[in-house]
């Protein structure tokens, strides 16, 4: 296709319309999945999940929130509000760096942050269980060990 | 907090979520019956339309007759005034109106177009553009349905 239209043509009604907003189509970005079959209750419930997990994650390596946004290269911020605020959508470009900083599938970690349609019921189920055996204490303990490896399973699991 | 980390002017805003590229093609990547379209000025991307021939008109005068869809049309965030005043460029929208007349002509629809407006461009394809407003579609976000008939196409051709 060529549009044989003469500069004139654009120049005319650019200077007529000034500055205009043109943004059409339904967003589909994961900022803006709501939608009546996918709850909101769901998503927090895993992002309580996901906040511990960053937790305790760090905490097995025996790093704080500093180091380990120097680690993924986003803003020791956004690590806190991840870990503490499951009301707060995270940036999808942070989960994505934190999941490779993991070494796990990031549309698992996506999927937890309920930055997308869940398609791994299963999913939930060990997010719900592992966010309630694990409490973000000092050390971790054995219980928290293993509920933390067990998790790490299941995240491991899901496809990309 | 991508924005402190880029430098670029990005938010949750709905015109900010459409230039997240990555997801866009994720969704409808390899489909036949899209067809993507690119403004680049100065070797840098300005904005990007993505359009669909599967869709018919909902306007009395046209009802059920095959249009051009716009699935999505956005600017870059420097060229939005809600990011960055002045832009650094505009008209990025009159040629996305144009290819998607000229798109639809080619594709034997005599000129129309569909598309549901973000709310803040809802103006520009009103009042500037001339498309008919049909109202908020509760199928698509709630967002304003607006259609561009054959005769209302051939007069943005023209004018000028």
């Amino acid at each position: 296709m060529k549009l044989s239209y003469p500069k004139e043509w654009f120049e005319q009604r650019i200077e007529k319309d000034g500055n205009v907003e043109i943004g059409a189509g339904v967003p589909t970005t994961p900022n803006h999945v709501d939608s009546a079959d996918e709850p909101k209750v769901r998503r927090i419930d895993t992002r309580i999940a996901f906040g511990q997990f960053v937790t305790l994650w760090r905490r097995n390596k025996g790093w704080n929130a500093d180091q380990l946004a120097i680690e993924a290269g986003i803003d020791p911020e956004e690590v806190l509000q991840i870990e503490h605020d499951p009301h707060c959508e995270p940036e999808p470009d942070a989960v994505f760096r934190l999941a490779k900083v993991f070494g796990l599938p990031p549309r698992a970690l996506m999927e937890l942050a309920g930055l997308v349609v869940q398609r791994s019921p299963q999913l939930r189920e060990e997010a719900i269980r592992f966010a309630a055996r694990s409490e973000p204490i000092a050390a971790l303990s054995d219980v928290e060990r293993q509920a933390f490896e067990a998790f790490v399973t299941a995240l491991s699991e899901v496809k990309d | 907090m991508q924005a402190r980390r880029s430098g670029i002017l990005f938010g949750s805003r709905p015109e900010d979520a459409h230039w997240d590229w990555r997801q866009k093609s994720q969704a409808i990547g390899g489909m036949l019956g899209y067809q993507s379209f690119a403004v680049t000025c100065q070797d840098e991307l300005q904005g990007l339309m993505m359009l669909n021939d599967m869709a018919s008109a909902k306007l009395g005068n046209q009802f059920g007759k095959p249009l051009i869809y716009v699935e999505f049309v956005a600017t870059a965030p420097w060229n939005r005034t809600s990011n960055q005043e002045p832009p650094k460029y505009r008209g990025v929208g009159h040629v996305f109106v144009l290819t998607a007349i000229e798109a639809s002509r080619e594709a034997g629809f005599r000129g129309r177009v569909g598309l549901h407006s973000l709310p803040d461009a809802e103006p520009f394809y009103e009042r500037k553009c001339g498309f008919t407003r049909l109202g908020p579609d509760y199928s698509h976000q709630n967002l304003t349905y607006f259609e561009m008939t054959e005769t209302q196409a051939e007069a943005f051709r023209r004018n000028h």
